[in-house]
């Protein structure tokens, strides 16, 4: 005989299968970072030392900063969507169920997005603020 | 009890007083006396406060929190706490502090005014050429560096064998020397005096010992020291240094060494046509009294661990006081 509370148990399965598969989501913008941070790095590495116009780059680069940066948002728009202590008012999601570990997650996925910005903007600064070669 | 707390003070007091007299004189960065180390010690000392303020307001909280109203702090606070003082204040206070840094950073390759000085790192010593503009050939020197105040001079930097570092800490950032690679750095006194400068890259067993003295001088000053710099060598007349000028030929110092205007050319060693005039000895390892000649001749590998000139420690006394006297005329 079935008991009542099956069902439910099963349809969380169901709902947050991702987590279940997977938790790569989580390492979006942590992974926007790094490849930002290296072609930055790498790409005026090699354009100071082959020649080329370190003007034109550190433009194309701090273009490049802006998708970053916007690629960040709409993860943590996502994260924070995905925790929604707005709504269930539950910021700490110490329950060990489903729909906790599914909102902690976003928890830390959000809070992942935000050090990842601010490493994008750090990383960014010496483009705008250092001339040429140097 | 007194007499403890009385010793700790007196040792407390020496040590600082150690720590404060490392910051005086010569070789200190704190006491900027050049155009690039005035930047480099603005931005230390900006960031020293920025240091002790956040020092001082996390203890006194903790402080407060934990001794002056122990206690449990409200969720809402708490909460307010950390993402305001534990995220926001010092995301913006690093990026303030790291965009004002990035801001006022000294280009260490600005071109000079016209005067290039190429140094090259030896072991353990320093091989100085003179390139005023225009030049097609050097003016040799070594193991001292002279410019003129006010002007921006560029240094073209190499090494022989091993990576060394050129560090003039009174006047500038510091700049690593390959071996087959060139680096440059420019550098501008604003007070004429002599600093220390400094092998600042481990380079073997005398790196301690590889260091130089670098004179500012007025301009006028120095343009007149560069031409009798660019002069041959005037044979010291005493009788003593004549008796050592035989003795420096005898023992055939000069195939590692050149002495502009005699048969000396040997390229192996450092320059000697006017090391008489120099400030130090043996890449700032000694002054340079004639006793401090006396001293390198006869105990070289012992001033200076494995260097590679032999020590003349064979020699009469003597012959030591009386090569000293013809190095020491060599003006």
């Amino acid at each position: 005989m079935k008991t009542p509370q099956e069902p439910r148990a099963q349809e969380e399965r169901r709902e947050f299968r991702e987590e279940a598969e997977s938790l790569f989501r989580i390492t979006f913008a942590p992974v926007i970072w790094a490849a930002h941070f290296l072609l930055c790095y790498c790409t005026l590495a090699v354009v100071c030392a082959k020649g080329g116009d370190p003007d034109f780059w550190r433009t194309a680069l701090v273009g490049l900063t802006l998708v970053a940066l916007l690629a960040i948002t709409w993860t943590g728009w996502r994260a924070w969507r995905q925790w929604d202590a707005h709504n269930t008012g539950d910021y700490a999601n110490a329950r060990g169920e489903d729909e906790d570990r599914h909102q902690f997650l976003g928890q830390a996925a959000l809070l992942l997005a935000i050090i990842s910005a601010i490493g994008v903007i750090y990383t960014a600064l010496p483009l705008v603020l250092v001339e040429g070669c140097r | 009890m007194r007499g403890f707390r009385h010793t700790v003070t007196l040792a407390g007091g020496l040590v600082g007083s150690g720590l404060m007299s490392g910051c005086t004189g010569q070789q200190s960065a704190l006491i900027p006396r050049g155009e690039d180390a005035a930047v480099q010690s603005t931005l230390f000392f900006v960031m020293l406060v920025g240091a002790v303020v956040l020092w001082l307001m996390l203890n006194g909280l903790f402080f407060y929190l934990t001794r002056v109203r122990p206690g449990a702090v409200p969720q809402r606070l708490a909460n307010g706490m950390i993402i305001i003082g534990g995220l926001v204040v010092p995301a913006v206070l690093i990026g303030a502090l790291l965009a004002w840094g990035l801001s006022i950073l000294p280009d260490q390759q600005r071109s000079g005014d016209g005067l290039t000085i190429r140094v090259t790192g030896e072991q353990w010593w320093w091989r100085v050429e003179y390139w005023p503009e225009g030049a097609e050939a050097p003016i040799v020197s070594a193991n001292e560096i002279r410019m003129p105040v006010g002007e921006r001079v560029e240094f073209a930097l190499g090494a022989k064998r091993v990576i060394h570092s050129f560090w003039i800490p009174a006047l500038g950032g510091k700049m690593d020397m390959f071996p087959g690679r060139d680096t440059r750095v420019s550098l501008k006194a604003t007070e004429p005096g002599v600093y220390r400068g400094q092998c600042a890259e481990f380079c073997g067993a005398s790196h301690a010992w590889m260091a130089f003295a670098a004179e500012a001088m007025p301009p006028a000053d120095f343009a007149a020291w560069l031409d009798h710099e660019a002069s041959a060598a005037v044979a010291p007349s005493t009788p003593d240094a004549v008796a050592g000028a035989e003795i420096f030929a005898r023992e055939g110092c000069g195939a590692c060494h050149t002495v502009r205007g005699t048969d000396h050319i040997g390229q192996v060693g450092p320059d000697l046509t006017h090391v008489g005039a120099r400030h130090t000895l043996g890449a700032g390892r000694l002054g340079a009294t004639l006793e401090d000649f006396a001293a390198w001749i006869s105990h070289t590998d012992e001033l200076k661990p494995e260097v590679e000139m032999p020590a003349y420690g064979h020699l009469p006394e003597e012959e030591h006081r009386l090569l000293a006297a013809y190095l020491k005329g060599l003006q």
